[in-house]
């Protein structure tokens, strides 16, 4: 039962609904980390199994891995 | 009609008034010039028959505060005996003739070149002695016309901003050659009024060059203050935004009086997450931040294409008034090996910045727009050979990276939106990129080429 880190964008015509959006990702398994809606994105983490679900949730417009990100050491010299 | 003694042109005159002095200009042109105004005003849906363009002394487009005015120059001429203030008078220019494409070829060989086979029309032909014999005649008439008006003003034509010298040398002593080649040094833009997000690993705070700074700050990065422990951030945030007079020489920021707000997605370490990311544009969104700098991503892969995710939100972004810029990446060894633009800046929605060395040539490390979905770099900022700051003890440091160039092509967006305050988003982004200096660089390594402030 591995979880991963998601991040979910609402789709357009559900911003204004973006709160029940959320709750129903909730029911869908996510445990919700952060509401962004301004950029109209939830982030959480899911059980690995449970992420075909969620993304088929009414208004759930994509779902992505959450990525790593890493500039590196301040060693360098090439940012 | 007046007679038509330049090649090209008809022998009327456009002349462009300030928008809000229109009725000035249209007193200077009745009263100074003694001419009889038809304006687009009197008519109904502003829509002048053809013989009254064809017949009028002088045409007033008034939803444009365009004029056309059909007499002889010495007549204008009264004109110029006005201040700008006075007329409201900005340019005048002689009325070209215009034709499609086709015809101007067409009309170009009219004249003594017919020995040559006319090609058709749908070939694709380089710019040949013909057109080049229209533009020629074209810059005569402007000349005429200059020296004509202004007299003695005229000032013969400075040398063309064109192929300089085979090796590029600069002197830093005053400012990096990064903001000398941008036209940084000398804009009279300061990011005023503007508010830049930079998402990076922080900031030094406690740095001399930023005591005093209007300064957000907030981290998003779980159990770490903002206070930057790594570097990069106080880097390219120095160069977004840093003083116009720095505790020592040369100075390196562009926005030195734009509103920083420093955002930590970034760890001490370097490393951090999209959703890291994802809450700083949200935070620049919710705080009106016109621009959102972001000198980070991963590789990419050849194919690979762009997050759903972040381009939904950088559209989201856009139509709320904030361009989000992000480095192509530097994961390339030219000539050898040219590695695709890195997300997240392969949204489309996202401007990429490559870098470019003190040749103005690309970076040797520089992501190209290799992948046909999404991938392209847009446009080209210094990358080598940057000083920027760095926190304390050390203050200063040069570092290299499409991760510098893209604060440049920040710092300097900034400076646009302050020139432009009605351009925001998406229309900011068009305007930085039609200002930029082509280079003779494949686009795909440098996008329109290397940005220019205002």
């Amino acid at each position: 039962m591995a979880a991963q880190n998601v991040n979910v964008a609402v789709a357009e015509d559900f911003l204004d609904r973006f709160a029940d959006v959320v709750r129903r990702c909730e029911q869908a398994g996510l445990k919700v980390k952060q509401r962004l809606e301004a950029a109209g994105v939830v982030t959480g983490s899911i059980a690995s199994e449970k992420l075909a679900a969620l993304k088929r949730v009414p208004g759930v417009a994509a779902v992505d891995v959450d990525r790593n990100v890493d500039i590196g050491p301040p060693e360098g010299d090439l940012f | 009609m007046a007679e038509v003694t330049e090649p090209g042109t008809t022998g009327r005159f456009l002349i462009l008034m300030r928008p809000d002095a229109s009725r000035a200009g249209l007193k200077a042109l009745t009263e100074t010039a003694g001419l009889r105004v038809t304006s687009t005003a009197d008519f109904e849906n502003g829509a002048m028959s053809a013989e009254t363009l064809e017949s009028a002394e002088a045409i007033f487009f008034d939803e444009l505060a365009v004029a056309v005015v059909d007499a002889p120059p010495e007549q204008l001429q009264r004109v110029s005996a006005l201040t700008a203030e006075e007329s409201g008078i900005l340019v005048v220019e002689p009325e070209r003739v215009v034709y499609a494409f086709e015809d101007a070829w067409r009309a170009s060989t009219a004249g003594g070149l017919s020995t040559l086979a006319p090609e058709p029309p749908s070939t694709v032909r380089p710019l040949g002695a013909e057109r080049s014999e229209y533009l020629l005649g074209y810059r005569e008439a402007i000349n005429h016309l200059v020296e004509s008006i202004l007299g003695d003003g005229a000032r013969p034509s400075g040398a063309a901003l064109g192929v300089g010298p085979a090796q590029l040398v600069w002197d830093e002593t005053q400012v990096t050659w990064g903001l000398q080649a941008t036209n940084v040094a000398s804009s009279q833009f300061t990011g005023r009024g503007i508010k830049v997000a930079v998402l990076d690993t922080g900031l030094d705070l406690g740095h001399p060059d930023f005591v005093g700074r209007a300064i957000v700050s907030q981290s998003f990065v779980d159990g770490e203050a903002v206070q930057d422990g790594h570097g990069h951030g106080t880097h390219v945030i120095g160069t977004a935004c840093g003083p116009k007079q720095p505790s020592r020489l040369p100075r390196y920021g562009v926005a030195h009086q734009a509103e920083i707000f420093a955002g930590k997605v970034l760890s001490n370490r370097g490393s951090g997450t999209d959703s890291g990311i994802l809450a700083g544009i949200n935070w620049a969104i919710v705080n009106g931040c016109a621009i959102v700098s972001m000198s980070l991503g991963a590789p990419t892969v050849r194919g690979q294409s762009f997050s759903r995710i972040f381009e939904t939100v950088a559209q989201r972004a856009l139509a709320r008034g904030v361009l989000i810029i992000a480095p192509a990446g530097n994961e390339s060894s030219r000539p050898t090996f040219i590695a695709p633009v890195g997300h997240p800046a392969n949204c489309p929605s996202i401007m990429a910045v490559g870098a470019l060395n003190q040749q103005l040539q690309v970076a040797p490390f520089s992501c190209g727009g290799i992948n046909p979905q999404g991938g392209q770099v847009d446009i080209a900022g210094p990358g080598v050979v940057v000083r920027s700051s760095w926190p304390r003890p050390l203050l200063y440091r040069t570092l290299q990276g499409t991760s510098m160039a893209t604060p440049h092509v920040a710092g300097i967006a900034a400076l646009h939106a302050e020139a432009h305050p009605d351009m925001r988003g998406a229309v900011l982004g068009w305007l930085l990129m039609g200002s930029s200096r082509r280079l003779e660089q494949s686009s795909r390594d440098v996008g329109v080429g290397l940005v220019q402030a205002p």
